[in-house]
Order: C-alpha cells, then structure tokens, then sequence
C-alpha cells in the first residue's frame, strides 16, 4: 500500500519540482495557481492517508499482539484446566486412599477393642482358673504347664493388642498425613482455579479489546479506502494539470523552433541512455520492490509501483545516476528526504528515504557524484526509493540502469 | 526202757485247741502283714504314687517340626532315670489347655494356637530324688530346641520330703505291725506254758530238761512260724494281686502285678518268713522264760 502512496508523492514532488522550475510560468499563471491549489490539497490529504496508515498500522500491531495475547492465555488456559484436572485427579485418589485408611483405621479400632476385651477376659479366666486350681490338683505338673501356657497365651494376647496398637498408630499417622495432603492439594486446586478464573477474566478481556481493536482496524479501512478514491481523483486532477504543463511546454518548445518533442515513453529508456556519460547504478543493493502492478498481501491490494526499492546496507552512499542538477532537496511525507535530479529533456530521477543530503538544491552534479546517504537501521539494511521520469512519466529504471533484482 | 519221747510239737499234742486258734489267728495276721508287705515292695512306700504325680515338661521352641520333637523324645526316654518321654504336639497341648480353661475357646477367635509343643517326662519310681531330677533338667536344658524345662524347682524338694516321710511312716507302721505280732506272739507263748506248766513239770520230773523242751517249743513255733508267714504272704500277694486286677487304678499307687513275680519280691517274701520264724522262735522262748520266772 505504502508503494502506492510513493507514487503519489513521487507526483506531488514532480509537481513541486515544476513550480520551482517555472519556465513558462508567465504564460500559465492561473494553471499554476491551480496546480499550487491542487498540490496543497493533495499534501493535506496524503498528509491524512498517511496519518490514516499508521493508525492502520498500530491498529494492526495491536491487533497481531492482542492475538498473540489471546492465544497465549489460550494456552495458558488450556494448561491450567489440563493442572486443574490433574489436581481433581490426585485429589480423587487422594479421597480414595483416605477412604481406605479410614476404614483401617475402623477396623483396626474394632480389633484392638476386642483384642483388650478378650485380653480381659482371658485375665479374668486365668485368674478365675488360678483361684479354682486349674487343670488335675492330683497332678500338679499338668498345673504347672498350664500355668506357664497361660502365661505363654496371655503374652501372645497382649503381644497382639500391642501389634494391632502399633498398626492403628501407623495407620493414623498415615491418615492424617493423607488428610494434610488432601488439604494441601485442595488450597493449591483453589489457588489454581482462581488463577484460571482469572486466565479466563483477562482472556475475555482481550477478546473484548481484540474485538474494539477490530472494530477500529474496520474503520481505518473504510477510511483509507475513501482516501484513496480521493487521491486517485487527486491524481486524476494533477495529471490533467500535468498534461496542461505538458502542452505549454511543447508550445513554448515549438515557439522557440529549437528541441524536440516528447519522445514516446518506448523511447524513454535510450532518452535516458543518451545523457551524457550515461547511467550508472545509485548504490549497490538488491531491488525489493520491483516496478509495476504489485499485489500488497497486507491489505489485498493491487497497487502500481512508479519506481523501484533497493535494499542496501545502512548508511550506503547514494550517487547520481547521472550528470545533471539538483531540482529538489527536501522532505515529502511517506517518502522522508527526497532529492530530485533534473539531467534535462523532461528527465529527472528521485532518490527517496534518504537520511542526509550531500549536495544542496541548484547545485550541478556530475555521474556518480554522492547526493546522500540511507539511514542506519538495526537489521542493518536500509531501502533506497529510485524513480526515474521522463515527459512526465515513469519508467523502469532496471530498463535503463543495471540493477540486480 | 531208754526212749525218750520226741519234744517236737509238743504243745500241739497237750493243747491242740488253743494253739489252732492260735495258728489260724497268726495266718490272718500273716495275710495281713504279707499283703502290706507286697504293697510297700511294690510301691517303695509312696514312691510310686509321688513318681506318677511327678512330671518334667520341655516346653520346646514354636518351630520345631514334629519329626524333631519325636527324636528327641525317644533320647530323653534313654536316659537312665527317666521311665517315658512323650510328644505333644501344639495342637494337642492346646486342647489339653483349653479344657483347663474352658472359658478361654470362644475369646481366642481367629488368634489361632499360641501355644507350642511339649515333652512330658516322667522319672522311675525308684530314681525319683532331687539329683537325678537334676541331671535330666541340666540334660534338658542343654538342647536348642527347648525352649524351657518345668521341673516344678518349686515344689519338688517339699514333695520329695513328704515322699520320705510318708514312705518311713509306712515301714514304721509295718515294723508296729511286726512288733505287735512278737508282742502277743509272746504273751501266747508265755500263757500257753503257764497252762501247760503241770504238763512241764510232769516231763521234768521224768527227767526231760526243762532247757530242751523249751527249745524244741521254739523251734516248732518257729516252724510254724515261717510257714505261716510264707503262707501268709503268698495269700497277701494273691489278694493283692487280685485287687490289682479289680482296680487297676491301684496300679500307679502300688505298682503292676508283674512285679510280684521279681526275684526281689519272691526274695523279700522268704526273707520276711525267716524273720517271722525267728521272731515267732523269740516269743516261744521270751514266753517260757516269763512263764518260769513267774513275770508277765
């Protein structure tokens, strides 16, 4: 989309270079005024479109962002409800398990119950058969073994009671330990949930933002698109100004029974071989941007290229591309610092997005000679806008200078 | 005419009645006397009965295996002193306890037999004494698989006291016994010569010495004295025998009746009758003499 605008400064410029070139101004001063009219409406405008394209921009910026943001709280989300579920889970079988060892608890309370009770009992028997003289009195080993088998049972009764105690502690232990757990992981499930909660709060709240975000990028739309049916009629209007300057000049030319007159744009590329020295390449880089009908993918589309973009290394020197004077020297919105080369015969050639200029507006230059340089840029590479114009036309500047593409 | 009548049994040809009351009343007497005779043989006083009242248990450890516990009962049982060994296992000892203690079935549950096996021991009558209680108990000790020995420490010097004592108070009685048959043996004796006195001095006036004739009456009594006593004792011994067989629950207090036949018994029996003779022979004499002296 920004190439279109180029070429509609590149216009702009070439308007601005004619009113400061005023040659047959005396005899077209009301085609002058109107130009000036039309110029300055169609700055105003460009001015709008380009403040329009930022917007646009940073709307769209914000728009890849609050995506960005979207989709990480999506994840994010995804993940917190994947820990939730795990935490249900583990808290599922941790329930389970303290199930369990409350029943073995229970259980084990029953038994050491009854273990006691029947370790009573059987006191109260072996006393009870002690008293009565247990087992044959005519026979008093048998009383004796007794005795001592006593002994042995009451030991082993009191030996499990004292095992079904040791196994009722370790199992209580183990229940309250399981009970710690499950506490545990019910706080951290709660502070889990809120931290979905919230996940889930500001994802609705990017949504929210994604969706006026929307609505404006909507409206940046519609707004460009009007201003650019505004500019094409703009163009229109400055071409048909163009055309009127044009026809002065030709008839100022006819006049003055010297020159010749505008070539046809086929001829353009040998017009532009035939200065003096010829052409030479302005930097050493790569075209980007080729000349033509391109498609933009940002915005879909179709957009005319009045020049070519070279990449190059930042801070490149910028030379002449031939031998000629310097018509124009300054900023033009959309393409920063623009220096435009007047090499005669209706032939210019502009050199857009420079950072500085090395020669000053009058000023006559040879082939080669640095006008400028590219601004520095921390990917290290910079973009040199290349126009070359001839009867008010643009054309391929690879069909006339050697560019690598 | 030179003949001298024969003095022997001459109290039987001057007063036949009195002395077959006399005869039958010392055969009962004898009876008597050679049953109580058999029956301490036999039982060695009440060594018997406090030898079956008496028992070693070894108590064994909880995992010894039956066929263990077997052998090592038939060892013990080889040792001099002890008359059997017997096994039980665990669960029979738990049946034997359990019907000391009848309350106790329903509150083991599912506990199961705590209880382990044992091995009864029990000593010979004749060997049941503090040292040989002793030998077995330290032989007993000694083996790994025993877990204890109940030897009943407590008890058993107070048992074995008691054992002596009673088994003296029954000799004592028998010796009573014997001392009273001499006793009235002797006023018989001394009676039946002063009934017979006018018969003696007949005799003595024809010239028999008084010494003779109260010899031959010695004799005599003597005579029939052992052959009373060995009758006796052999009537004894068939009524003990006898009873043997009728209550055989008097076995453990006297002893089986295969030891009436013991050479031992056969021999104390004979021994017995020599000693009744000689006292029979005694009182005819010490009899006599009273009889002469005019003392009673």
């Amino acid at each position: 989309m920004s190439t279109a605008f180029r070429s509609v400064a590149l216009l702009a410029a070439a308007v601005s270079l004619w009113i400061l070139f005023p040659a047959a101004a005396p005899a077209a001063r009301d085609v002058a005024g109107e130009l000036r009219k039309e110029r300055g409406r169609l700055l105003e405008m460009k001015e709008r479109e380009e403040k329009t394209v930022l917007e646009l921009t940073e709307a769209l910026r914000k728009e890849k962002r609050s995506k960005g943001r979207v989709g990480e709280l999506q994840d994010r989300l995804k993940r917190q409800r994947n820990l939730l579920l795990r935490i249900d889970r583990k808290v599922s079988a941790l329930n389970e398990r303290l199930e369990g060892a409350e029943n073995a608890v229970r259980e084990l309370e029953a038994a050491h119950g009854q273990a006691r009770t029947d370790l009573q009992r059987a006191e109260v028997v072996a006393f009870a058969g002690q008293r009565a003289g247990a087992g044959d009195p005519r026979y008093p080993p048998a009383g004796e073994r007794e005795r001592h088998f006593m002994r042995l049972y009451l030991a082993a009764d009191a030996e499990g009671v004292v095992r079904i105690t040791r196994a009722r502690e370790r199992k209580e232990e183990e229940l309250s330990g399981l009970e710690r757990q499950v506490a545990v992981t019910e706080r951290k499930r709660t502070q889990e949930k809120k931290v979905g909660d919230t996940l889930l709060s500001r994802q609705e709240e990017e949504r929210r933002r994604l969706a006026d975000i929307e609505r404006e990028k909507k409206r940046k739309e519609k707004e460009l698109k009007s201003l650019r049916a505004k500019i094409a009629r703009m163009e229109s209007v400055v071409s048909r100004v163009e055309r009127q300057v044009k026809e002065r000049e030709r008839r100022a030319r006819k006049g003055a029974g010297g020159g010749s007159a505008a070539r046809e744009p086929a001829e353009a590329p040998r017009r532009f071989a035939s200065l003096s020295g010829g052409l030479s390449a302005p930097l050493a880089g790569k075209i980007v941007t080729p000349f033509g009908r391109q498609h933009d993918t940002t915005f879909d589309v179709t957009i005319e290229n009045r020049g070519v973009e070279i990449e190059a290394p930042s801070g490149s020197s910028v030379k002449s591309v031939g031998q000629g004077e310097v018509a124009f020297a300054g900023a033009v919105s959309g393409f920063g610092n623009v220096l435009i080369v007047q090499h005669g015969g209706g032939l210019f050639s502009v050199y857009g997005r420079l950072e500085t200029f090395l020669v000053k507006q009058g000023e006559a230059i040879k082939k080669g000679t640095v006008v400028g340089r590219l601004p520095g840029s921390p990917s290290g590479k910079s973009v040199l806008y290349l126009e070359l114009r001839t009867g008010g036309t643009a054309i391929d500047p690879t069909s006339a200078i050697p560019l690598d593409r | 005419m030179s003949e001298r009548p024969s003095l022997w049994w001459i109290d039987w040809r001057l007063s036949r009645g009195p002395l077959l009351r006399e005869t039958i009343g010392r055969l009962l007497f004898f009876c008597l006397l050679g049953f109580a005779l058999l029956s301490l043989l036999l039982s060695g006083g009440v060594g018997r009965f406090l030898a079956d009242r008496y028992a070693i248990t070894a108590v064994l450890r909880a995992e010894v295996p039956s066929a263990e516990a077997e052998g090592l009962a038939r060892k013990v049982a080889a040792l001099p002193p002890v008359r059997s060994a017997a096994y039980r296992d665990p669960e029979a000892a738990w049946k034997e306890f359990l019907r000391a203690y009848p309350g106790l079935d329903p509150l083991r549950g599912a506990g199961g037999n705590p209880l382990p096996g044992y091995i009864e021991i029990r000593i010979r009558p004749d060997r049941l004494t503090g040292a040989d209680v002793g030998l077995v108990t330290s032989a007993l000790r000694s083996v790994s698989l025993v877990e204890q020995v109940l030897a009943g420490e407590e008890w058993l010097p107070r048992l074995l006291r008691t054992g002596r004592l009673a088994s003296w108070v029954c000799r004592g009685i028998f010796a009573a016994f014997l001392a009273g048959f001499f006793l009235v043996s002797r006023l018989q004796e001394r009676a039946r010569a002063i009934a017979l006195a006018g018969d003696f001095a007949f005799l003595a006036e024809r010239g028999v010495p008084g010494g003779r004739l109260a010899f031959f009456r010695a004799a005599g009594a003597a005579v029939s004295g052992f052959l009373l006593a060995a009758a006796g004792t052999a009537a004894g011994g068939g009524a003990l025998f006898l009873s043997l067989r009728a209550f055989p629950f008097l076995e453990s207090v006297i002893g089986p009746t295969s030891d009436l036949v013991l050479p031992r018994t056969v021999a104390a029996a004979v021994l017995f009758s020599l000693g009744a003779a000689l006292l029979s022979g005694a009182a005819s004499l010490l009899g006599w003499r009273a009889a002469r002296s005019g003392r009673k």
